[in-house]
């Protein structure tokens, strides 16, 4: 039996994963993904919790997330054209000319 | 028309001449600039003349007053007032702001509009400060002083004068910021009290302030301390002095006037207006704390002044030990040492602006300041010679000029209650007597050495011209003090029994 | 049904005219007509003024008190007077762009419409009564201000920070939406009112705590409140400088609009668990922004810090949570909007060869060379110090009273010491303009730029009055705040 903590032992796994990743990756590439897994933890946990409480509005909100979630990769995909453009790498740390 | 209006027409005219100087006047008309400063400044002078005419002496209140809604919903009003202790100050200081134009008339010759914009606005800080009788009101002419200041050292200053202005920035505004704090406070206790904002001065005083135990439990003690450490930095007590030599040395000859002269006085000034009746069981308390203070400050300010080799920082200490001398004055806390205390403060703007202005036209001449640069001026120079010396004798205290009547009132109110500090303070005077007249002697008797100065020019009519309103009023004060104890007495009664 | 879908697009008429209009600028942006700066800048003005007079019409028609879209959006006077705020920027920023877009060559229509969509957004985010309409509305606002910020694609800064800025943006926004799944599961809905509701009965589990904490995360980044401030001295520093004068003020007051709604409408309850993280975030943030301004050189960059310690001042109103301590913020937003445009203004005004009247030394002497530039320059100084008589000192007056009325005199003596502390940085600008001589031809020159000095002539205007008389200001302020539509104590 599948309970809902299983569902949110997964999204904390996912959210987890994605925050560390975008703490220690430098590759664009992959922190765009992190930023998926981010969001996809949040949609389960939106998902998971309107299936217990038998209400559709964590669903609906889920379909808003996967929207935005999907301009997010097109705007940070844009991003990385340009620095490709303009650097020819998709490693930020070789990108940095301001101090920090 | 004009009485309901007075004291603003009086704060309001220079700072909008000012703005008219700085904003409006083309770029190179410097003249035209001086003409329009000096003119604002004795057109002030009138006014305070006027504001003086129509002030009853007997009457302890303030008067003229002047009361407009500004931030209602916080209780915060545009109130004014004069009463006595006011008058004298404004007095003073719309004295010496055309002073301070007809003495820097050629010494400042670059950005004059600058200049005169900036002492135009530093006055309208200054008028409004003292007459404002609302807290928050107050605060905000207090601020308008410092970055007018701030370009006055900054821009027209000797060689280390980033350093100075900056220094005197942020000691100022470490102190008025605590005392921002402070007002807020006070308004918000008066909410809690009254169920209304509010930041007039007639409604603090009817606040009931909580002495607590402790320093850090008592807010009494500690609104007494936000206020005293802006003002004690104004002033400046000892230890908080330091900014004051850097801050004079580097000034131009027009701002170390202005500075001595006036801004110091609002130190006082504060503490006589806002600390004593509004915190009085703070103010017993302090008391002990403000004497060895004083004490220390004339006693420590006169030694420095007697080892220093430059004229101008010799003055400067020897403000550090008359200031102490007034905040002795006004911590003893009789009516004659409080009297004291204001006439004093009169006396410093007026000697030690003397003093200022006369060590510039020597600066001017030969561009130096160092003691040891000169010897035997008497000679070449008889009418300087003469004004130095009345300056000098006005800043000692000998008897019938200005100095002794406030050092007189001063020692023999507060000798009842405090007679050690006396004692002490006695030996301040001797020994300023001793460094000023030491000072004298290497710059006007000893032989004349140095061949530059054999050929230096005597005032010239404009500096004579500046100098002797000043000395008319030494020699007014120490031959008939009464007529200025009077202004002050009804209001000086008033704060010393309520 | 259809009368209520009328009466909900009525309400929503703003959001509309300007998106219509985000649109026609961006269409009229594509093509031959794409190098047009006047014309794209004068039709995006336009739309913002119609959006003004939309506005009005909205909030004439519409019944007061009431819920739109199912309760997902409403039009008190709260969210009006943000709106303004937003349209005030937004009508800005377009004077202040046109001539420095024209003079690095950027085509004028992608980038006014983005300006617009991202006011949008805001404007959503000043209605929003439930978290996903604000979410929404924040995404909006934050994708196109990403872009903006990589607009100069040109040049490495400017690709910089359009790279940290996503990077650290969408890291916020996910923590965010996290965070809300959590409150979302343990209160069972998304909407204000009804969160509110909940939380009267509702256990301070671990897992609703995490979730309030998250989302006060996800808030602190978009206000740039420390620790969550490092994006800010990059951006602010790599982005076009217009652009960087609009997210300095838009942005950030549509995060206080939903700071405050969210905190103080919905999240009251747990007033006892924010109000440590929101205080001594506050208290880190004026303490590192403005110690921090003091070692930059860049004036950008010194400006951004200065923007973070002001987010630190304007904390202690959401703090202080009275009825006065939401009308300090609100006046804040709008005193901090003008001082801090008009002295983005006059960088970019100074900004004349690449990146030149960027660094402080590049000032030296200008009150010689340009006097009136220096005074106006100044005046905006002197008001981000917080000097009297200039708008930002009445602005920090009435945040200050707000939180010593609530009881946190330690955090306003935090304040009014860095406050003390920032005039030291601000003066520096001062010292290089007055006090120092420039060498010939090095400094920073004037441009000739009409639409930026009309920008900065409204500001100082503001200035000027606000901080004269801000009754009015100050009155406007008090009324919404009144009226936030939540329950206040």
């Amino acid at each position: 039996m599948i309970t809902i903590t299983h569902y949110l032992v997964l999204s904390l796994v996912l959210f987890t994963l994605g925050v560390v990743g975008m703490v220690i990756r430098r590759n664009f590439i992959t922190l765009l993904m992190c930023v998926e897994l981010i969001i996809n933890a949040a949609t389960i946990n939106f998902i998971a919790f309107s299936r217990q409480a038998g209400d559709v509005t964590g669903q609906v909100f889920a379909v808003f997330l996967i929207t935005i979630a999907a301009a997010e990769a097109a705007i940070g995909l844009g991003i990385i054209v340009a620095l490709v453009r303009l650097k020819q790498t998709v490693q930020l740390d070789q990108a940095n000319v301001m101090r920090g | 028309m004009l009485h309901d209006t007075l004291l603003s027409t009086l704060i309001l005219t220079p700072g909008a001449v000012g703005l008219v100087v700085l904003l409006l006047l083309p770029r190179q008309a410097d003249s035209a600039a001086r003409w329009l400063g000096l003119l604002a400044s004795l057109a002030t002078l009138a006014l305070a003349a006027l504001a003086w005419s129509r002030f009853d002496p007997a009457n302890p209140g303030f008067q003229l007053v002047e009361q407009r809604p500004w931030l209602p919903q916080v209780g915060i009003s545009y109130s004014l007032g004069m009463d006595g202790i006011a008058l004298v100050l404004v007095l003073l200081t719309a004295l010496l702001q055309p002073l301070v134009f007809i003495s820097s008339w050629i010494s400042i010759s670059q950005h004059v509009k600058g200049f005169i914009a900036s002492m135009l606005l530093l006055e309208t800080g200054v008028l409004g400060a003292f007459l404002a009788t609302d807290l928050f009101l107050f605060y905000v002419f207090w601020e308008l002083m410092l970055i007018p200041m701030y370009f006055i050292i900054g821009v027209w200053g000797g060689e280390r004068r980033i350093y100075a202005a900056v220094k005197f920035v942020l000691f100022t505004l470490a102190g008025s910021l605590l005392m921002l704090v402070g007002i807020l406070y006070l308004a918000y206790l008066h909410h809690a009290q009254f169920g209304v904002w509010s930041f007039a001065y007639g409604d603090m005083l009817r606040l009931n302030i909580p002495m607590g135990a402790g320093f850090w439990g008592s807010p009494q003690l500690l609104l007494f301390a936000a206020f005293a450490l802006a003002f004690a930095i104004k002033v400046p007590v000892w230890p908080l002095h330091t900014w004051l030599p850097d801050a004079h040395v580097e000034a131009p000859t027009g701002g170390s006037i202005i500075l001595a002269g006036i801004l110091l006085k609002l130190g006082t000034f504060g503490l006589m207006r806002y600390n004593r009746p509004l915190f009085p069981e703070a103010w017993e308390a302090a008391t002990p704390l403000f004497m060895v203070l004083a004490v220390v400050a004339i006693i420590y300010g006169a030694l420095v002044a007697w080892a220093q080799k430059d004229i101008k920082k010799l003055v400067a200490y020897s403000s550090v030990s008359h200031m102490g001398f007034i905040i002795l004055g006004l911590f003893a806390g009789t009516v004659a040492s409080t009297q004291g205390a204001l006439i004093q403060m009169i006396n410093h703007g007026l000697s030690t602006g003397a003093l200022f202005m006369l060590v510039g036209v020597i600066y001017d001449r030969r561009h130096t300041r160092l003691i040891e640069d000169f010897g035997g001026l008497a000679k070449v120079m008889p009418l300087y010679t003469f004004a130095f010396l009345l300056a000098t004798l006005s800043s000692i205290g000998l008897p019938g000029l200005n100095g002794f009547v406030g050092e007189f009132l001063i020692l023999t109110g507060a000798f009842a209650e405090h007679p050690l500090a006396v004692a002490l303070a006695a030996t301040g005077i001797v020994l300023g007597a001793i460094y000023m007249l030491s000072l004298v002697q290497r710059v006007f008797w000893n032989a004349l050495v140095h061949e530059e100065n054999r050929n230096l020019t005597d005032l010239t009519w404009r500096e004579a011209l500046a100098f002797a309103p000043l000395a008319l009023f030494m020699v007014w004060i120490g031959v008939q003090p009464g007529t200025f104890l009077r202004l002050s007495e009804a209001a000086v009664r008033h704060l010393i029994g309520g | 049904m259809n009368m209520d879908l009328r009466a909900d697009l009525l309400a929503l008429l703003p959001e509309l005219t300007l998106t219509a209009g985000a649109l026609v600028v961006l269409l009229a942006g594509v093509g031959g007509g794409g190098r047009r700066h006047g014309g794209l800048a004068v039709t995006a003005l336009a739309s913002v003024g119609l959006t003004a007079i939309a506005l009005k019409i909205a909030v004439d028609v519409s019944e007061a008190g009431r819920l739109f879209f199912s309760g997902m959006f409403v039009l008190d006077p709260f969210a009006v007077f943000f709106k303004v705020l937003f349209l005030l920027t937004a009508a800005l920023a377009p004077l202040l762009s046109r001539d420095y877009l024209e003079r690095h060559d950027y085509r004028p229509g992608e980038y006014h419409s983005l300006v617009l969509f991202a006011t949008v957004g805001m404007m959503v985010m000043a209605s929003g009564t439930n978290l996903a309409s604000i979410y929404v509305g924040l995404e909006l606002m934050a994708l196109s201000t990403y872009v903006l910020a990589g607009y100069f694609r040109r040049e490495v800064k400017s690709h910089e920070a359009a790279s940290k800025y996503f990077v650290l943006g969408a890291l916020s926004s996910g923590v965010l939406v996290y965070g809300l799944s959590l409150l979302f599961g343990e209160l069972g809905s998304l909407d204000l009112a009804a969160m509110a509701a909940a939380l009267g009965g509702a256990e301070r589990t671990p897992t609703l705590l995490t979730g309030m904490a998250l989302l006060a995360c996800g808030f602190l980044f978009k206000v740039a409140a420390v620790p969550f401030h490092m994006w800010t001295p990059d951006v602010y520093e790599g982005a076009p400088t217009p652009i960087t004068a609009f997210l300095s003020v838009g942005p950030k007051a549509a995060a206080f609009a939903i700071f405050l709604r969210v905190f103080l409408g919905g999240l009251e309850g747990l007033t006892p668990y924010w109000v440590w993280l929101v205080g001594g975030s506050a208290a880190l943030t004026m303490i590192w922004g403005n110690l921090a301004a003091l070692t930059q050189d860049n004036v950008k960059r010194m400006l951004a810090y200065s923007s973070i310690a002001h987010a630190g001042y304007a904390l202690l109103g959401l703090l202080a949570g009275s009825e006065l301590g939401v009308q300090s913020v609100l006046f804040y937003m709008l005193v901090y909007l003008v001082s801090n445009l008009g002295a983005f203004g006059f960088v970019i005004l100074l900004e004349s060869r690449g990146y030149a009247g960027e660094t402080v030394a590049d000032y030296a002497g200008l009150a010689r060379r340009q006097p009136l530039a220096a005074f106006g320059m100044l005046v905006f100084l002197l008001s981000l110090g917080g000097i009297p008589p200039t708008a930002g000192f009445m602005g920090k007056l009435y945040v200050f009273a707000a939180a010593v009325n609530a009881g946190f005199v330690w955090l306003v003596v935090v304040a009014v010491v860095m406050s003390a502390v920032s005039l030291y940085y601000y003066l520096r600008i001062a010292m290089q303009m007055y006090l120092r001589e420039g060498q010939e031809g090095e400094g920073a020159e004037v441009l000739a730029a009409p639409w930026t000095a009309r920008a900065i002539g409204v500001c100082g205007v503001f200035v000027g009055i606000i901080g004269v008389y801000p009754a009015p200001f100050a009155a406007a302020a008090r009324t919404t705040a009144a009226l936030i539509g939540v329950t206040l104590p």
